[in-house]
């Protein structure tokens, strides 16, 4: 079972980047365009950790920690997310707060960091993140707690275990836990969905894209960050589109830790998938107007809140 | 085939909330059709006896009246008195689709506290249908276009129309038609009131027909 | 003849004279259709109560219609009001003022909607399955909205706009509580469509689930008590009441009201013997009606509009005949004489209204003054029909509202008998005011006197005669009609 833990988490170290790959092959294709190369992100990455890094004077130690400490918290968050029924690196009873609270910490300082270089920019888009992530993170937290009740279990490990051993445990029948469990799965992965939009920086919610003042929320408290520090913040990125794309694909695909070969493939290929939905999500609509993106999170936390009360009840 | 109405029931859920959180009238509408759609259709397989031609009759016309007419007479009214949004009502979207997740924990709890025999198979259609009502009477409060009062009062018929139909195992088909038909008048009226005020007074603003007093 | 068969006349003909008035060639005919079509009705009700005093209960098409001491009252009643402001009509829309405004399609929409709500009432009254009854309830309220935008003006559109959503609102859920009470009879193996009449619920009101017949009372009390115009869901009734035409004012205050406090009234039995007699219902009930007095005299004080006045008082008056109801006992029949008072004095009150207003050009009582000096037999009406209203002696309301402070204070309900008495002396006072100021104040400018016809004279002396002779001496058929149908709803005489 050990060789499971470590074989997930290295595939989400590896495989990534791939994964931003794969969102902008596929906006490519939509574009009609040849696009960049799947394997992009790497060569940024690699090259980006050959320069050296520019530190403006009026920045402190905040700046400097701010890309160490959030990819530090992200490959923390890592270890505690496990891979279909295959149980983290790293689980306990209550996890979940750890993680939500990892990101949180990586979010923080994030834009501390941001707030740190004293521009008027940064400052924008910081305020803009944290007064999204306020609504964004109850309905990450809902949606687990809805999960946790269901599962009886509050370990990110257990949860996800628990919904695939009760998913196997049909079998065949597999269409009548669907329909048992289906709605409850499909809010929460509805939610979890939009909240990977947000966490993320993916259209609707911001456009990972654009340099425009007026539309910039992630990008923009990245903006003087250089070399390694923003090789960290790309790959941090990267790291987090796998732990909460892992949420996602997780609540809504389980699959039996009983094949050592099929679950990581299955959910490689589940990774994947999501990435080329979120390709499709991006390239068909467009970015909400900013007042409308709480009304976007609340309706996530609405669809938790439906999920949990349906389980309480 | 209880699995089948909770899905149901949890769609209903999920289109009260829409209707709470859009601003755009043509989704409002379309969303109370859908549920009163949907509220039929449980309201049928919710049945322990097999089903009668009676409740079969009663679940085919609520169903094209709730389903085809009201949008039609609705759209229709909402083209009329050129209105496509609902802006700045009372409590805004956000707060009412708070409003709404407050609700429904409400409904759920009312639910429990009734006695047993008013709801033998345990179902949630009954919390549901209580939830629904709540939600069209916080729609009527706190919103201030005409069009938009009138979708609340359709969505408390519909959830008093599931409510009856599972509480009261076997309402006369007469009842449930007079009281289908008088919906039916009822929105009529009211659509004709609203092309009315609009005419008069130029906009379908309720909060502002206020002259009244005292 | 099959005496039920009276019960479907009384039902048809209404529903064909609406359909009559929608084909007239003219304003004035459709005027005379209205007279004549409630003298029949009239002429038919009177053929049915007596019926009903003969054979007890009346019945038809099975259980589904019903008519016993209660609801025969109640027809007594629709027929008065209906009656009088039919023949009013004539008179109030035949004015030059209004004759540019009534024009054909006004008058053939005011036939059809004043016959079509008649026939509504008539379904609430005469209905055994509570599900009709509710039907009935709802149809009145819809056919009723376009007669208050009978002139359309933005005034009057937000009175009709107000009274439509909450009175449809309030009905949705006596709705609710219709279902909770049917529910109920589960408990007492009623089931399908039994549960729905109101004589099986009531053989076997002792069995029905308690839970589910309080919540049921709860909801049936605040949704047929919007129609009723009880305080504190009385907000569309000054509004509406003030902007219809007077004849339609008339029959809103004179018998809508009523019909729905008759529902109500339907349910009170019911509740009480599930309940255990412990006066639960009874309780909430006289709440209620307190709340709608008090309200009601507060906005008396300050009103200006005569019919707004009249308006609050209506809401004055069902909260006075709740309070009677609510006290039990003798209380109940009291409360039958006070509805009958108000039905007979409340009308004359918005005719002369009206009529003042078409002459004065508007309803504001600080403009009309001298109102017995410009027409002695309508600002005799306006004035004398105040004073009955706020129960003046020896008219007849007084003599009601007192057997009800007797009740109160027999079943030593003395707090509620001091909050009565507070409100109905606030009214008394404030309404008086009003009244002496528009009766004895020198008018402003030269208001052209209108001659008064003998249809006039009719319209003013006959209600208050009938005040006068039931204040001095209550005669026997009255008292024995309001003691059976007392009885029914669980009073004693």
């Amino acid at each position: 079972m050990a060789i499971e833990q470590f074989v997930s988490v290295a595939l989400a170290l590896v495989l990534s980047p791939l994964l931003l790959g794969v969102i902008n092959r596929v906006k490519a294709i939509f574009a009609g365009r040849t696009g960049q190369p799947l394997l992009q992100a790497y060569y940024d990455l690699a090259k980006l950790l050959r320069k050296g890094a520019v530190y403006s004077r009026t920045t402190t130690w905040v700046f400097r920690a701010g890309p160490t400490i959030g990819l530090g918290s992200t490959l923390a968050a890592l270890m505690l997310v496990p891979m279909g029924g295959t149980p983290a690196l790293v689980s306990f009873s209550g996890d979940l707060v750890l993680f939500a609270y990892l990101l949180g910490l990586a979010r923080f300082f994030t834009v501390s960091a941001a707030l740190d270089t004293g521009s008027a920019f940064e400052g924008m888009g910081a305020s803009r993140e944290v007064q999204f992530a306020a609504v964004a993170e109850p309905a990450l937290l809902l949606g687990l707690a809805a999960l946790a009740a269901r599962t009886h279990s509050l370990s990110l490990s257990g949860i996800f275990a628990g919904s695939a051993s009760s998913a196997a445990a049909h079998g065949p029948a597999i269409f009548q836990w669907w329909l048992q469990m289906g709605p409850i799965v499909l809010l929460v992965g509805g939610a979890f969905f939009i909240v990977f939009l947000a966490e993320n920086a993916r259209i609707p919610v911001d456009d990972p894209n654009t340099h425009l003042e007026l539309t910039m929320i992630h990008e923009v408290m990245v903006l003087d960050h250089s070399g390694p520090d923003l090789a960290f913040i790309q790959y941090g990125a990267a790291l987090k589109h796998w732990v909460i794309g892992a949420l996602v694909v997780g609540s809504l695909l389980p699959v039996h830790p009983a094949h050592p070969v099929w679950t990581p493939v299955v959910a490689v290929a589940g990774m994947l998938a999501l990435a080329v939905v979120v390709g499709v999500v991006e390239s068909v609509m467009a970015r909400l107007r900013l007042l409308s993106v709480p009304h976007l999170l609340m309706g996530a936390l609405a669809l938790s809140v439906v999920a949990l009360v349906l389980v309480i009840y | 085939m209880n699995a089948w109405t909770d899905v149901i029931v949890v769609l209903v859920a999920l289109t009260n909330l829409g209707l709470l959180g859009s601003s755009r009238l043509s989704v409002c509408i379309r969303v109370v059709a859908v549920q009163g759609i949907f509220f039929g259709l449980a309201a049928v397989l919710l049945r322990a006896e097999p089903i009668t031609v009676d409740l079969a009759v009663v679940a085919a016309a609520s169903a094209i009246v709730k389903g085809i007419v009201f949008p039609v007479l609705l759209l229709r009214t909402a083209r009329n008195v050129n209105i496509r949004r609902e802006v700045e009502p009372f409590v805004g979207f956000s707060t009412s689709l708070f409003v709404g997740l407050v609700l429904l924990a409400f409904a759920l709890w009312i639910g429990a506290q009734m006695p047993v025999e008013a709801n033998p198979t345990g179902s949630l259609v009954i919390p549901l249908a209580l939830f629904t009502v709540m939600v069209g009477l916080f729609t009527i409060a706190s919103r201030r276009k005409a069009v938009t009062q009138v979708l609340g009062y359709l969505t408390m018929e519909n959830g008093i129309f599931a409510f009856g139909v599972t509480v009261v195992g076997g309402i006369p088909v007469l009842v449930e038609l007079g009281v289908l038909m008088d919906v039916f008048v009822a929105v009529f009226v009211m659509c004709i009131a609203t092309w009315h005020i609009s005419r008069e007074f130029d906009h379908v603003d309720v909060d502002q027909l206020d002259a009244l007093k005292g | 003849m099959d005496a039920g068969a009276l019960i479907l006349i009384q039902l048809a003909l209404p529903a064909l004279f609406a359909a009559a008035c929608l084909v007239l060639r003219s304003p004035k005919a459709v005027l005379a259709t209205v007279a004549l079509g409630a003298l029949v009705m009239a002429a038919s009700t009177g053929a049915t109560v007596w019926a009903v005093h003969v054979h007890g209960t009346l019945g038809a098409v099975g259980e589904w219609f019903f008519l016993d001491a209660l609801s025969a009252y109640h027809l007594v009643l629709l027929s008065i009001v209906f009656g009088l402001s039919s023949l009013y009509s004539w008179k109030y829309f035949a004015h030059p003022h209004e004759k540019a405004r009534f024009d054909l399609r006004t008058a053939r929409r005011f036939g059809a909607l004043w016959f079509g709500a008649a026939a509504a009432m008539t379904l609430v009254l005469e209905s055994n399955n509570l599900g009709i009854l509710w039907v009935g309830v709802e149809a009145s309220t819809l056919l009723t909205a376009f007669l208050i935008c009978l002139h359309v003006s933005p005034a009057s559109l937000e009175a009709m706009w107000k009274y439509l959503i909450m009175c449809s609102v309030g009905v949705a859920f006596a709705f609710i509580g219709t279902l909770l009470v049917s529910a109920s009879a589960a408990h007492a193996k009623l089931d399908g469509s039994d549960a729905l009449l109101w004589t099986h619920l009531k053989a076997v009101a002792g069995n029905l689930n308690p839970t589910l017949l309080k919540m049921g009372f709860i909801f049936l009390l605040v949704g047929y008590g919007t129609k009723a115009g009880l305080a504190p869901m009385h907000g569309w009734l000054p509004d509406a009441h003030s902007q219809a035409p007077a004849p339609v004012s008339a029959v809103f205050s004179g018998f809508l009201l009523n019909s729905a406090l008759y529902c109500i009234m339907r349910y009170i039995p019911i509740v009480e013997a599930g309940t255990g007699h412990v006066g639960w219902g009874l309780g909430i009930l006289t709440l209620f009606g307190l709340a709608s007095i008090l309200i009601a005299a507060g906005f008396i004080v300050f009103q200006n509009d005569a019919k707004r006045l009249l308006a609050y008082s209506s809401v004055e008056h069902m909260g006075i005949i709740a309070v009677g109801l609510g006290l039990g006992g003798f209380g109940v029949f009291a409360a039958m004489f006070h509805a009958a008072n108000h039905s007979i004095a409340k009308p004359l009150g918005f005719f002369s209204a009206g009529r003042l207003g078409q002459m004065y050009g508007t309803h504001d009582m600080t403009k009309m003054k001298g109102v017995l000096r410009v027409s002695p037999v309508w600002g005799g009406g306006f004035f004398f029909s105040l004073l009955a209203l706020i129960g003046v002696a020896p008219f007849a309301i007084f003599m009601s509202e007192f057997q009800i402070l007797r009740a109160a204070f027999d079943t030593g309900a003395l707090v509620t008998l001091a909050l009565f008495v507070a409100g109905t002396c606030i009214v008394f006072v404030g309404a008086l005011r009003h009244a002496v100021r528009a009766a004895w104040e020198p008018a402003d400018e030269a208001i052209r006197p209108e001659p008064a016809g003998a249809l006039d004279i009719a319209l003013v002396f006959l209600p208050l005669a009938a005040m006068l002779a039931f204040g001095l001496f209550l005669p026997s058929f009255a008292s024995g009609a309001f003691a059976e149908a007392a009885k029914i709803i669980g009073g004693t005489p």
